[in-house]
Formats: structure tokens, sequence, C-alpha cells
């Protein structure tokens, strides 16, 4: 089974801010993204060594009254930065298989 | 956790005007008077002082109609009465049976002075949603210097009160300036106990009286501006029992008041909409009143669908907003929602549509503009630092 551990995109910078929110921006286009401390606390384990279900446990394990949906909104916000180009993913298949970077 | 992860696009998909390549025309500003039964010595319109013996123009009913029908083909779904004074229309239960008959809801901005009981039912029933007020001082002696006439305190007072009355709470709009300052909250006190829904703070332009204020020292610089912003938003706003705003740009806003649940998002919405003025011109909005190059067409000569679609000036803005906004808005990382806060402000001062917005121009000047918000050109040295960085301890 491929098990998708997504990566930030190198180039972006995140931005935090003192009320926990962050500006995402791409220094070459300008374009900016605002995130909110959850999605800052996600972007920080996007690092190709987490897969959603990792997240969602480690959300779990920081943060009180998670809800029981929280993977699905992880899987959405993810699928939602891999859509603008702010994350691709690793694909590893199984032991012994090569990996694979796709974004 | 109290939301779910969000990551918000300042870019979004806009709706097309039918048949057209231009956005949808979402909003029409009708400026229905030239006159205005205030003096204001901050208004960036400065209509004309209307009295009983002095008359002035007022937008025709039969022609509001007909803008009405041109712009619903391109996807208008709502407008905002104002002025001059909106009220002061000789017209303007006509007005409100062709908003009602048009099945629009509408919005409106007025000094309250002119809003009888029966007006206020009226207004609600045609379909209005939402009603500013403005008061500039908590007493009659703050707000009437502000506002140039004698009695007009207790009579906007009276016709906060009638709009309450029929249903609506309005939301209050103080001006700042050095005058009332220090009115602040006790303004938001006396907008709690006439039942308002929130207040606004604006911000003076320099624009018309709004800039011979300024000129005149009357104004705050933008030190006490930014100052005063953050005590409304992080003091006064804990302990108000209605909502706050603050019209500070976008860059001075925190992120959770512009994204947040019920947040402000800030984004300019210039983009679909266009200003009427009240002898019927189509204009950028009301600085049509000063400067004749952002006036587009006249209503009635000129279709309505070839001024928004063909107007050169528009086509503009809509190819190079926010890319080729210049000065400190071409390096804001907020420029994607905010457009440079006032097309019509940065043209009026500098005749160019990408000069940067007044307010933060003088904030970068004096050092404080926020660094966070711009796109600074050690952007590629924060980009390399490696990821564990920005990891989360635990
Ligand atoms: S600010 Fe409003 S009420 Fe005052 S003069 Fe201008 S249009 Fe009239
Ligand atoms: S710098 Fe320009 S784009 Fe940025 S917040 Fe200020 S006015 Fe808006």
């Amino acid at each position: 089974m491929d098990v998708k551990k997504p990566i930030a995109n190198p180039l972006i910078v995140l931005r935090e801010e003192f009320d926990d929110w962050a500006i995402l921006f791409d220094p070459d286009t300008g374009n900016a993204f605002g995130l909110n401390p959850t999605g800052v606390f996600i972007w920080k384990l996007l690092d190709g060594r987490h897969n959603p279900d990792d997240i969602v446990n480690r959300l779990r394990e920081e943060a009180d009254n998670v809800p029981e949906d929280a993977g699905e909104h992880a899987r959405r916000f993810i699928a939602s930065l891999e859509q603008q180009g702010l994350v691709g993913y690793e694909i590893e298949q199984g032991p012994g298989a090569g990996t694979g970077v796709r974004g | 956790m109290t939301s779910g992860p969000r990551c918000h696009d300042a870019a979004r998909e806009e709706p097309r005007a039918a048949g057209s390549s231009a956005p949808a025309l979402r909003s029409l500003y009708f400026y229905l008077t030239q006159g205005c039964n205030l003096r204001c010595r901050h208004c960036w319109l400065a209509p004309q002082f209307q009295t009983a013996a002095k008359q002035y123009a007022a937008l025709p009913p039969d022609l509001f109609r007909r803008i009405l029908g041109e712009a619903k083909p391109l996807g208008l779904s709502g407008v905002k009465l104002t002025g001059g004074e909106p009220l002061l229309h000789p017209d303007i239960g006509a007005l409100l049976e062709i908003l009602q008959d048009e099945q629009l809801r509408f919005s409106m901005e007025t000094n309250g002075v002119l809003c009888t009981p029966e007006l206020a039912r009226d207004l609600v029933r045609s379909g209005m949603h939402h009603v500013s007020v403005s008061l500039d001082g908590a007493d009659a002696q703050t707000h009437e210097w502000v506002r140039g006439v004698e009695g007009c305190f207790e009579a906007a007072l009276r016709g906060v009160r009638n709009l309450v009355a029929a249903g609506i709470r309005p939301q209050i709009i103080m001006s700042l300036m050095r005058r009332n300052a220090g009115q602040v909250e006790p303004l938001v006190r006396l907008a709690e106990s006439l039942g308002a829904s929130s207040v606004k703070f604006n911000l003076v332009q320099p624009t018309a009286r709004g800039e011979k204020l300024r000129d005149s020292g009357e104004g705050l610089d933008v030190g006490e501006m930014i100052g005063l912003g953050r005590r409304i938003e992080n003091d006064l706003a804990r302990t108000a029992k209605i909502r706050l705003f603050y019209s500070h740009p976008v860059a001075f806003r925190p992120l959770g008041r512009i994204f947040g649940e019920n947040g402000d998002c800030g984004v300019c919405g210039i983009r679909g909409v266009l200003g009427v003025l009240a002898d019927g011109s189509y204009a950028l909005c009301g600085i049509g009143e000063h400067v004749p190059e952002l006036v587009f067409g006249q209503a009635g000569r000129d279709g309505l669908a070839e001024v928004w679609g063909g107007n050169p000036v528009l086509r503009q803005i809509r190819e190079g907003m926010p890319r080729r906004l210049e000065g400190v808005c071409g390096e804001c990382l907020m420029k994607g929602v905010c457009f440079g806060s006032c097309i019509a402000q940065n043209y009026y001062r500098s005749r160019s549509l990408w000069a940067p917005f007044w307010f933060c121009e003088e904030a970068e000047k004096a050092g404080l503009f926020p660094g966070s918000r711009k796109a600074a050109t050690d952007a590629r040295q924060e980009r390399n630092r490696p990821m564990t960085d920005c990891q989360c301890a635990g």
C-alpha cells in the first residue's frame, strides 16, 4: 500500500505571527496564504517523515478537543496545499522499494 | 482545537458577467444626491450644502430603474445607497419601491438626521439589510464641530433609535481625528446603549475636505492611528458588548481578524463594484466627483454592459491589480486581498492607479510597517532554513 508522506515545498516561507496564525508565501511570485494555528501545526510536520495519520495523532497529543473528523480535515487541507503547489509528497512502496517524490 | 486547518488563498475565482470576460458586476454604489444636509470637515466627497432654499441634483427614479435593469444581467446582487445624503433624495420613497419591485437587497450609509420612524420602517420593508449611521462624537459639541450643523447630534440619535425600533440595528461609524480621538470609549458605550450592532472606526482620507483637515493639523499622524487601532482591537474590543472594526489597511490587522471565523476578510470589492453619481455618471466610485478621468460614461446614453466590459480604465485595473502595485503596496504580502486599499484615493493623490496607499507609505517611512507582511529581500535566506527549524516542540 502507498503511504503518502507530504513534504512542504522548500521554496515557500512560513512567517509566524503573534496570534499563532502565519503567512505562507512564495518569495518568487509574491503569492501569499493565511494559515490558522492548526494549519501551522500541520505545516511544520510536512517534512516527508509523517503521513496524515501520524500528523493527526500528533495533533491529538498536543491539542484538546480535536474533533472526530480531524483526519478528513487534515487530508483536505494537505490536498489544497498540494493543489496550490505548496506541498509535494514522498511515496514509500513498502520495504525495499524505491522512493519517489511527486509535487 | 477550535477550527480545522485552513489555507486562505487571496486570489479567488471570480464569477463572470454573463457573456463577457469582465467579472460580475455584483454591486452598484449610488451616490444619490449632489447636496448634503451636513457640512462635515473631513468629507471626501465635499457635496454642496443643501437647504430648503438651495436644492441640488438627485438621481431621477426612472434612470435608477433603468440602471438596475441593465445591471441585473451583469450579475448585480446588491446595491448601496449613499450620498451626499440618501435620505435627502426628494423621491426616496419611489427609489425604495423600485428596489422592492426588483427584489434587490441594499445597504445604506446615512448621517441619520432625516430618518423618521416611517422612513425607517419603509427602509426595512424594502429590503435594507445593513445601515450605517455616522456619529463623530459622544456629545453634541464634538459631533457638531465635525459635522458643521447645530442640532444634528440629537437628530442623528433619534434616527438611530428609529432604525432600532423598526427592527434593524445600525452600525455606527466614527471618523477619527485629533478632536474626537479621546471619545472612542464613550462613543462605544453610547452605541451600545442605543442598540447599535457594531462600531466602525474610519481613518480620515486625505481627499477633498479630508485633505484640508489633515493639512490643518486636525488629523492624527500615522503612529497615533496605529496606536489607537491596537487599543481598540486588542483592549476595547474585549470589554465591548458589540463588535468593533478599525479600518486600517489589512497589513495592520491580525491574521485571525482577517481570515478567522467571523473575520473581516478585507478583500477589496473594487473588481465587482461600480459607482453611479447623482447626475447619472458611471464612475469608479464617488471620486468621479473630483477626478473626471475616473468617470466612465453616462447612464441612459451609454449601455452599462459596454461601460462595464469595455472601459479602458476598468480593464487596466482588472489586468494590473494587484501585480502592478508600486512602493510598499508592491512589496506587501496582503496585496492580493487588499489591492492597495483604495485605488480612488491612490489615484487622487498621485494620478497613478498603481501608487501605494498613503497610510502604509507613511507607516513604512516611519519604520512602523509590520515586517512580517512584506516580501523582504532576505526572504530567500528565510526559506533556505532547514525544515527542522520550524518544527513544533513535542
Ligand atoms: S461626510 Fe456624509 S454627511 Fe458629511 S458632508 Fe459628506 S456626505 Fe454629507
Ligand atoms: S501596503 Fe498596500 S496592499 Fe498592503 S495593506 Fe497597505 S494598502 Fe494594502
